[in-house]
């Protein structure tokens, strides 16, 4: 007797359906969830959440301030950084507006890294706005002040106690409205 | 000869519904709500009148009183304080021996104060469109500090 190949039926289909029914009720199920929950108009707050390093850094420099940075800002002649260290004349740097009117940020940026390279332990900003300057350029140029912008610039901060050496992108976190209480 | 009845032709009555199109739609849905999902422990919403100035502060705002000043009004947790015009205080609203004291403000941050369970270190979350001057808004920080509220706290929005 000749033996008989085996042969697949051939009338078994090879097509099949997923089920997504309940993978759709999950989702059915979390869609409304995350509507209920999602800020559509992201809001943030402009204060400084300071490293514990840095916080005891910025306390030390309030008690025994080596050095005063004051930025005027006008809306004719632009920026005007007034550095005072301590027992010495003031150096004054005038960052003049961009050819459209505009404040020169770049450039105030570029001298802000300069005065914290030289001086690390200096957090405290004091701006002193015009009064006709606008509120975004205000808080654009407390952006520019407050960290480095190139992730590869750092700033030591050294603890007096263990002496040890840690870095930080802050800037000048600490800013004081100067003329706030003038008439 | 007999007629034949008409008969309905036989057809499937069970039918499934293709749910793969839902399903995508979902998906996508899903996706970009994930993306909004919000964690902050403090909602504040921000005022429908007013532009907040573009930031990349990275702070979450945290429980304070809410203080939004448009180029119209000025308010306190949404009730209105003092009217503005086009940005500027109204005159019978600073006091004549102060140019940068609200009176308005100043009485009802006290009231605030004043009231049972406040808290004395309390701050204030600034709501200041971003087209107000220094000029309007230093009379608010001014203001508030001389009534008690010296901590400061700009909103921004995340942008850009």
């Amino acid at each position: 007797m000749r033996n008989r190949r085996y042969r697949p039926q051939s009338t078994l289909s090879h097509e099949f359906e997923l089920d997504l029914a309940p993978l759709l009720a999950v989702m059915v199920k979390l869609v409304p969830v995350l509507l209920v929950s999602s800020a559509f108009v992201q809001m943030m707050m402009v204060e400084t959440d300071l490293p514990q390093a840095v916080k005891e850094a910025v306390v030390r420099n309030e008690k025994a301030p080596t050095a005063n940075l004051q930025l005027d800002i006008s809306g004719k002649d632009g920026l005007r950084l007034i550095l005072a260290l301590t027992g010495q004349a003031p150096t004054v740097t005038l960052i003049p507006n961009r050819g459209d009117g505009g404040f020169n940020l770049s450039d105030l940026h570029a001298r802000l890294v300069e005065i914290k390279t030289a001086h690390p332990d200096l957090f405290r900003l004091e701006l002193n706005p015009g009064a006709n300057i606008a509120y975004r350029d205000i808080v654009k140029i407390m952006d520019e002040a407050r960290k480095a912008k190139d992730s590869k610039i750092h700033f030591p901060v050294t603890d007096p106690k263990t002496q040890t050496v840690s870095e930080t992108d802050y800037m000048f976190p600490n800013v004081v409205f100067v003329n706030m209480m003038e008439g | 000869m007999r007629r034949t009845r008409y008969k309905l032709p036989k057809t499937q009555s069970v039918f499934t519904l293709n749910i793969t199109s839902m399903t995508d739609m979902f998906t996508i849905l899903l996706v970009f709500l994930l993306q909004t999902y919000s964690t902050s422990a403090v909602e504040v919403l921000p005022e429908k009148d007013i532009n907040l100035p573009v930031s990349n502060a990275e702070l979450s705002p945290v429980k304070a009183l809410n203080v939004s000043v448009s180029r119209s009004e000025l308010k306190i947790e949404g009730r209105t304080i003092a009217s503005l015009d086009n940005g500027e205080f109204q005159g019978s609203d600073i006091d004549q021996k102060d140019p940068n004291f609200i009176k308005p403000l100043f009485q009802e941050l006290r009231q605030l104060q004043g009231k049972p369970g406040a808290d004395q270190s309390a701050a204030i979350l600034l709501q200041a469109d971003s087209g107000l001057t220094y000029q309007a808004l230093r009379k608010v920080m001014y203001t508030s500090s001389m009534a008690g509220f010296p901590q400061l706290k700009m909103a921004t929005v995340v942008g850009e």
